[in-house]
């Protein structure tokens, strides 16, 4: 186990109306995880449980080697955390701030601080309330960024940021990525961000994960293929295919495990290949979400 | 259990609520200085603001210490430091209390001493002053503990009703005590066992309180 950040084993977590369902999710020392669910997916408590804010009702989480929610003390001490809904205090300064945070953390790296404040544009002696929602996201960015922690954990730190501050806080996070020992729990709703930085994929939906793994591996695995059917002509059924539309006779077949014989099976039953396309991130969060509610559906 | 954080949250609280707890000093001062003028006048008018002040400091620190925190959403950000939810829970009990005791210590002393050494202000009032001041502490903290288990602003308020509708009528059962009615007007301090009494049961009441506090807190799952 000592090679994971994060290992979580049968999860789950029961509200009245949400409930968090077995979730298992391993997250490698040194990678960067995306995780992208739609509103309400479970992206928030999930996190909340890996920092120990919310205790999960049963199965178990270990982050940085410790248990949670029990051991939250010591896995906090190594762990940055900066989420869409943290507020630093509005009537000090982010001077103040970085006093506060110094004064916990012996990491605490002063030089890089001072030259993410300029990075960052920001003022120590602002108060906080002076800031906009860009330099408040910036602000408790430098606080964790500033200590060093081992592993980084980010909730939508990207919503609502203008397309400059967004450039600015990924191109942040990106340089942290040099560090090989840095782990990175990103989550989004923006899977452009994700597709950018991360190297790990997860996709949650309606409190389940419904797809992990390597970036690279999705991109390749999901594709759409183009076809012409002529009338008269079935498409066969082959394993990978998760969905279909067709109009006229032009059909679009979408699979998650591409393989040329995918193509060639079509054309032997008569159709005909026009493409075979890569798909986004974004397309492919959106196929697999769609695919599965679909698969609960029926 | 981390002591070194525990002190930060506490000193983090403090820095917040500095510049308000000198105010309420100087509000305290000024009522002390009006109870000690000997007019009926005065003493009425320092009385009334005296437990102004020390119902006030009860309800203001709870709110912005506890249920502010939640509202301006900056839990988040103590939570995320390395502290459990019992070193939390610590914190916050000892910021409040500690720094409500600044005031009401100032102000209880500040008053009876008054009382004690002012030969116009009879001395038996000291024993109905120390208990209806002492209930005052008994209120904020029932407010910091529904404040801390709630964290709710509805429930908050509910509780700050209740200790300020119980309070009017603590003030007319004590004094209507007969052991107590009938030395608040002799020179001297009389220690009742009724004055005593409810003296030591406010102090259980306080302990009682914060205890369950505790307790319930340790029960919590959810902190965000």
């Amino acid at each position: 186990m000592t090679g994971l950040a994060v290992h979580f084993e049968g999860v789950g977590k029961q509200y009245p109306h949400f409930t968090l369902d077995d979730i298992h999710l391993e997250l490698p020392t040194g990678s960067i995880m995306g995780f992208i669910g739609p509103n309400g997916a479970g992206k928030s408590t999930t996190i909340r449980i890996l920092m120990g804010l919310v205790h999960q009702d049963r199965g178990a989480v270990r982050v940085l080697g410790h248990a949670m929610p029990a051991q939250q003390a010591e896995a906090k001490r190594e762990l940055g955390f900066a989420s869409e809904d943290l507020r630093l205090y509005g009537a000090a300064t982010l001077a103040w701030h970085m006093a506060f945070i110094r004064s916990i953390y012996p990491s605490w790296d002063a030089a890089y601080a001072e030259s993410l404040l300029q990075r960052f544009d920001l003022k120590a002696s602002q108060k906080i309330k002076g800031l906009s929602h860009g330099q408040r996201v910036k602000a408790a960015l430098l606080l964790i960024l500033a200590r060093r922690p081992r592993l980084l954990v980010l909730d939508e730190p990207t919503t609502g940021l203008d397309p400059v501050a967004r450039h600015e806080v990924l191109g942040e996070l990106m340089a942290v990525l040099a560090d090989e020992r840095r782990t990175i729990l990103f989550s989004s709703q923006n899977t452009l961000d994700v597709e950018q930085i991360s190297d790990q994929i997860t996709f949650i939906d309606r409190g389940r994960i419904i797809d992990s793994g390597d970036k690279e591996s999705f991109l390749e695995r999901w594709r759409r293929v183009r076809l012409e059917v002529p009338p008269g002509v079935v498409l066969p059924s082959l394993p990978g295919i998760v969905g279909s539309s067709s109009s006229g006779r032009l059909a679009v077949v979408t699979t998650d495990r591409y393989d040329p014989a995918i193509a060639a099976a079509f054309q032997d039953a008569g159709a005909t290949v026009h493409a075979v396309d890569t798909m986004t991130l974004e397309e492919i969060f959106i196929a697999n979400v769609r695919n599965r509610r679909d698969g609960l559906a029926a | 259990m981390n002591y070194a954080m525990v002190k930060r949250l506490i000193l983090k609280d403090w820095y917040f609520q500095r510049w308000a707890i000198l105010g309420y000093l100087a509000a305290g001062a000024l009522a002390v200085f009006l109870v000690g003028q000997g007019g009926e006048g005065s003493f009425y008018a320092g009385s009334i603001l005296l437990l102004t002040v020390l119902i006030t400091v009860g309800i203001h620190l709870p709110m912005t210490t506890v249920i502010n925190e939640r509202k301006e959403q900056t839990l988040a950000f103590v939570m995320s430091l390395p502290i459990s939810a019992k070193e939390y829970t610590t914190a916050k009990i000892l910021a409040n209390v500690l720094i409500l005791l600044i005031p009401w210590t100032a102000i209880t002393l500040g008053s009876l001493t008054v009382i004690a050494g002012r030969a116009a202000l009879p001395g038996g009032l000291i024993p109905l002053g120390a208990v209806v001041l002492t209930e005052i502490l008994v209120g904020s903290c029932l407010l910091l503990a529904v404040a801390l288990v709630s964290e709710s602003l509805g429930w908050t308020i509910g509780a700050m009703v209740f200790a300020n509708l119980f309070f009017q009528g603590f003030l007319y059962y004590v004094s209507h005590i007969p052991s107590i009615a009938a030395t608040m007007k002799s020179p001297t301090a009389v220690w009742s066992s009724a004055a005593v009494t409810l003296l030591l049961a406010e102090i259980g009441a306080i302990a009682l309180l914060l205890g369950l506090t505790f307790f319930f807190q340790s029960r919590k799952t959810d902190f965000i």
